[in-house]
């Protein structure tokens, strides 16, 4: 029947899975300047979550808090951007055209005769999972819980060499509680104008109007 | 109306953007049809072969898809709208026309023929009319000037950033409220963003130093804004209006795209002498029409130009005049990005800031009701000016500082108070009741002056 040609709902899905494609968060240390992906209260050879916050392990300097926020509000907003660039790709791979060129038919590949689908390359969904993968960077559940998805794989050259033990993480996520809400306010200041975050009714009862 | 502004961002849908896109051909080719008294049937499909000249509308396009940089006279198309040539590209043979000037994105009317089925031979760029110019009645000019205590109205426009990118320093800004409440004493204040611009080095790499004066710290962008700039701005005297219009690299608004939402003035802890329009927005000053639009349309352009009357003219004169003939604030497409080198050896390029169109949404950029504004502003980080074209004042006021901390620009309007005796209006006679053109460029005097 019907139900079992549905697709599996979004909320379903693991944040693994739903987080592949989301890029790192990348910090710059306004002490020292060392560049390092930021990934939550994981370990890693550049820096560290300690009492007081955000600390950079070259220099030591321990962040303020809008020294780590306004790094997360670039990021945000250079995603946005890049989505806004409104990057158009063909889908069939034999053809593969990208370009920021939109048809009077949306969808038709301005190629000779090509017969792909256009879509947008950055997709409102990307940018959406991307704005919720910043966000679980700063949850305190998903954190205490080691739910985020890892920086490093074994084998990676950065591949952390110090572990953290779960009760430290527990303690640190409380520590800094107040950081990270903060930071979660930054990403849901995005997020509460996000369209894709609310279901159009308009276009779900169009039929009755 | 502003109501319309507050639409969700970042759910765009290619089919409402391809929409927007054949409409806009539609409508010229309504405007062409009756500005040259041409009937429906002498418009025809340019894209295929004809024995005879036709007339035709479109937007120019690049000849390829894949086409990046600037076009030259051999790689334009013609892109042509649902209805006249289902949505089919054509080459442009551009031999015979000797002065143009054209831009990606632009709406063009054109006389000439496809005689080998591969490219439009063009015999004539049809020049697009200009939109009618905003009136008022008798009663509507003396109402304007018993608003008038004064002789004259005064407006002064600023441009962001207000902080350079090596200092977070407020000093020009003191500097300036204390010029405009004791010497300039204008009436209107418009201030353009970004006031905390988020390509601003020092904001992307966190090098936000402490405020000693500060008892409590800003923990975010929107607190920087509200703990050391609101408290400057709200010296202004309360007796002279401010308008903010944002910019897409704003942090301060959550709306990252054009048009673009207005700021909410309650969240920026300002008082009731400020007012928040929305980016584009076009307003009225006593008789005067204010259109305002902030991305930057004088750098974004790119024309194709051939001849020598054409190119001998000033650039920021040709475009003024494509705006307006194109009735909308920014009429290119795709619109302008800004790309930094982040590896010099591999060429590697990152996305940092652009127009950032909202493409569904572009109805929202077109001149309100068809007419043009009698001054319009143009914040651009091109060199500053003032000019007239076709009777309307076009403005790029300058940044207010520049990006090392030197002093940049700000532009003081005064508009003499409009009289029916001095004969500077012109009359319109109408059907019913006569009507005044407001002729503002007559009347105006703009400096641009150093902060």
């Amino acid at each position: 029947n019907n139900i079992d040609a549905l697709q599996p709902l979004e909320t379903t899905i693991s944040d693994m899975e739903r987080f592949k494609d989301a890029t790192t968060l990348d910090l710059h240390c306004p002490n020292c300047s060392s560049e390092f992906p930021f990934g939550g209260i994981v370990p890693s050879n550049h820096y560290l979550m300690c009492y007081n916050g955000l600390q950079c392990k070259n220099c030591e300097k321990i962040f303020s808090t809008i020294q780590l926020t306004s790094q997360l509000e670039s990021s945000i907003r250079s995603h946005i951007s890049l989505y806004y660039a409104g990057w158009l790709i063909c889908d069939d791979i034999t053809c593969g055209n990208v370009t920021r060129q939109i048809s009077v038919f949306g969808k038709r590949c301005l190629n000779d005769g090509c017969t792909g689908v256009m879509r947008y390359r950055y997709t409102d969904k990307q940018l959406y999972n991307q704005l919720l993968y910043f966000d679980s960077l700063f949850d305190r559940e998903k954190n205490k819980n080691q739910e985020i998805k890892p920086l490093y794989h074994e084998g990676d050259p950065d591949f952390p060499t110090e572990k953290l033990n779960d009760s430290s993480i527990r303690a640190l996520s409380e520590q800094n509680r107040e950081l990270f809400e903060v930071n979660r306010g930054v990403v849901q200041k995005y997020l509460s104008d996000c369209g894709r975050r609310y279901v159009d009714m308009g276009s779900i009862f169009e039929f009755m109007a | 109306d502003p109501q319309k502004y507050k639409f969700r961002t970042m759910r765009q849908n290619l089919i409402d953007a391809s929409d927007v896109l054949d409409e806009q051909i539609e409508i010229f080719t309504k405007i062409i049809q009756e500005h040259y008294n041409l009937s429906p049937n002498q418009f025809s499909d340019p894209t295929i072969q004809s024995q005879s000249e036709i007339y035709t509308v479109g937007r120019i396009v690049p000849d390829s898809p894949t086409f990046e940089g600037r076009l030259n006279t051999e790689s334009i198309a013609l892109e042509t709208s649902r209805i006249l040539g289902i949505g089919r590209r054509v080459r442009l043979d551009l031999s015979n026309i000797k002065e143009l000037s054209l831009f990606c994105g632009q709406i063009v009317g054109l006389r000439g023929k496809n005689a080998n089925n591969e490219n439009f031979l063009v015999d004539e760029i049809l020049s697009l009319p200009y939109p009618d110019a905003p009136v008022s009645t008798e009663e509507e000019i003396k109402g304007f000037q018993e608003n008038f205590n004064n002789e004259t109205m005064k407006v002064i426009v600023t441009s962001g950033p207000y902080f350079s990118e090596t200092n977070i320093d407020m000093t020009p800004l003191i500097d300036f409220v204390d010029k405009i409440n004791n010497q300039v004493k204008p009436h209107v204040v418009i201030m353009f963003g970004p006031f905390i611009d988020l390509t601003n080095p020092l904001i992307s790499s966190g090098s936000i130093p402490t405020f000693p004066n500060l008892k409590i710290q800003p923990k975010t962008l929107d607190e920087l804004f509200t703990k050391v700039m609101t408290p400057i701005l709200k010296t202004i005297n309360s007796q002279i209006q401010v308008i903010l219009i944002p910019c897409t690299r704003d942090a301060l608004s959550q709306h990252a795209s054009y048009p673009q939402d207005s700021f909410d003035r309650k969240q920026l802890q300002l008082p009731k002498n400020f007012k928040c329009f929305t980016n584009p927005s076009t307003f009225q000053l006593n008789e005067t029409f204010f259109g305002c639009s902030n991305v930057d349309i004088f750098k974004d352009l790119k024309e194709v130009t051939k001849g020598g009357e054409t190119s001998s003219r000033n650039r920021f004169d040709r475009i003024s005049e494509h705006i307006l003939q194109q009735r909308r604030y920014y009429p290119i497409f795709p619109g302008g990005t800004r790309n930094v080198k982040i590896d010099k050896e591999k060429k590697i390029f990152k996305h940092i800031a652009g127009a950032d169109l909202e493409v569904p949404y572009l109805g929202l950029t077109e001149f309100v009701g068809n007419v043009t504004p009698d001054v319009m502003i143009f914040p651009s980080e091109m060199p500053r000016f003032a000019r007239v074209i076709q009777n309307v004042i076009m403005i790029n006021p300058g940044r207010f500082i520049k990006q090392k901390g030197g002093k940049g620009t700000f532009a003081q309007i005064t508009i003499t108070k409009p009289s029916l005796e001095d004969d500077k209006l012109t009359k319109m006679e109408n059907d019913d009741e006569s009507v005044y053109l407001h002729n503002v460029w007559k009347r105006a005097r703009v400096d641009l002056v150093s902060t």
